[in-house]
């Protein structure tokens, strides 16, 4: 049997296991995404109390594997009597990994904002929490979807550490296909395809809106273009702090 | 003391320290209602962080700033009220680049006046037709001069209707020509009667539009005059070759 005619076999379940892999990395990034956001701002809060919780949390989230956090969520926290579906379970863990690491996306973003945007806003009375909410954000989140595009291409293609728990994803319907066949090459192709094409579908729509910014599917994306460096207003917070 | 010969502004023997290092020491100065006021000196002589500490962008380490005989103190209440009768136009303008013109000039009236937006509209109209800039309402920053930047930020500024506007060398970020413009606005402004504290490297403005000039070095105010009496005749040895350095360049 050629390769092509065993795919056209597998790709009905293997597109089955595309759309929990794409549910479980929409629900992570629902859970996770607001959370970066939160932890983001507590980082930048100026009480300690505040900010420490914050900066522990997002160190923990970016320093465990996800895999470990996984695991923890699933087999550890049942110890404490939380028990929840391996989906819940993978949403979870990979939510909290997605905000540990979106945190310092979001907390890049609104540190490129110039210093004297918020001198302005203080200047013109605006409360702190206007200046975010009118000021600082609107302008940080446009700084940041392009690498958070990047990470999200990333959590999906993580989405398949999810197998270890056995949601039925992507990975697993590959991987039980071929327990069953034993064609390993022609699953873990196919799978990897499955793969690809979404990671490359959504780079390539990243190139076309935002032609020097877009992630390469390692996720790592060009520096911003930026204006005049040599006009002041141009100092960033993070650059303001070093000086 | 009557209300007429009280000052509008008054520092009191303010300081300004960055940590531990004093950048401004020990200033005392005031701003009479109308008055235009030109803060000159080299650079470092901690002109700007005086300014700066009239609002509280560098919170003054001794001191007091006074605004109509209140003391403006730390509190959340009394900073909001410097701040709304205190306008501030900035070096680098610090426009919002992701707003148009009205809606720069606009923010601060709706968010922090409350007044409603088409009242806050048609004030903004007002401002920017004042610095002769109505038909850039629509336009982003970005796609404007600096000139005409800067003109957005004093109108953003006057739009919260301050009694005092300070302007921290609102031209150096310009050539000639578009400061030349920015001036011409600031010219008409003090002829409206606007009280303005001004750091400033644009000597002919200080000597032609300022009331009175301040001359700063080293973190302290050397010397003090009616505008052209200064600037022709200074007394301390400190002013002459800061002037003479100006006037041979």
């Amino acid at each position: 049997m050629s390769m092509l005619s065993e795919w056209q076999d597998y790709l009905p379940d293997f597109l089955d296991g595309l759309g929990v892999t794409l549910e479980l990395t929409a629900v992570s990034l629902l859970v996770g995404l607001p959370l970066g956001l939160a932890l983001a701002l507590a980082m930048a809060a100026p009480r300690r109390a505040v900010r420490w919780p914050a900066i522990l949390l997002v160190e923990v989230g970016r320093g465990a594997p996800a895999l470990v956090v996984l695991y923890f969520v699933y087999y550890g926290l049942p110890q404490l009597s939380l028990t929840w579906s391996s989906f819940v379970c993978a949403a979870i863990a990979l939510g909290f990994t997605t905000a540990a690491y979106t945190a310092d996306i979001f907390r890049a973003g609104i540190n490129s904002i110039p210093v004297g945007h918020r001198e302005a806003c203080q200047a013109l009375g605006l409360s702190h929490s206007k200046e975010l909410r009118l000021v600082v954000l609107p302008q940080a989140i446009r700084v940041v979807i392009p690498p958070l595009v990047g990470f999200c291409i990333l959590l999906y293609q993580g989405t398949s550490l999810a197998f270890a728990v056995s949601v039925p994803e992507l990975l697993s319907r590959a991987y039980s296909q071929a327990s069953i066949t034993y064609q390993f090459t022609a699953t873990l192709t196919l799978a990897g395809l499955v793969y690809g094409a979404i990671s490359l579908a959504a780079v390539a729509l990243m190139r076309a809106r935002w032609p020097r910014r877009a992630p390469t599917v390692a996720g790592a994306a060009l520096p911003p273009e930026r204006p005049d460096r040599t006009n002041p207003s141009w100092e960033t917070t993070s650059e303001r702090r070093e000086r | 003391m009557n209300p007429e010969s009280r000052p509008l502004l008054a520092l009191d023997g303010v300081c300004v320290a960055y940590r531990h290092h004093e950048v401004v020491h020990d200033v005392s100065l005031d701003v009479a209602s109308g008055e235009v006021v030109a803060l000159i000196g080299p650079s470092g002589a901690g002109k700007s962080s005086l300014l700066r500490a009239i609002n509280f962008l560098e919170p003054p380490s001794k001191g007091r700033v006074v605004l109509e005989g209140a003391e403006v103190g730390g509190s959340r209440r009394s900073l909001d009220a410097l701040r709304r009768d205190v306008g501030m136009v900035f070096q680098s303008f610090n426009l919002f680049p992701h707003l148009t013109a009205l809606q720069n000039v606009m923010l601060a009236p709706v968010h922090t006046l409350g007044v409603s937006k088409e009242q806050a509209r048609e004030r903004a109209m007002r401002q920017l037709t004042h610095v002769g800039l109505a038909e850039h309402a629509h336009v982003k920053p970005g796609k404007c001069s600096g000139g005409q930047q800067q003109r957005i930020a004093i109108a953003r500024a006057l739009a919260m209707e301050p009694k005092v506007m300070l302007f921290d060398e609102p031209t150096s970020a310009l050539d000639p020509e578009l400061g030349a413009e920015v001036l011409a606005t600031m010219r008409s402004l003090a002829a409206e009667g606007m009280t303005m504290v001004v750091v400033t490297h644009e000597m002919h403005f200080a000597e032609d539009v300022a009331d009175r000039v301040v001359f700063m070095a080293d973190g302290r105010i050397v010397e003090q005059n009616a505008a052209g009496k200064l600037m022709r005749d200074p007394q301390h040895p400190r002013t002459q070759r800061f002037l003479n350095a100006v006037r041979n360049r």
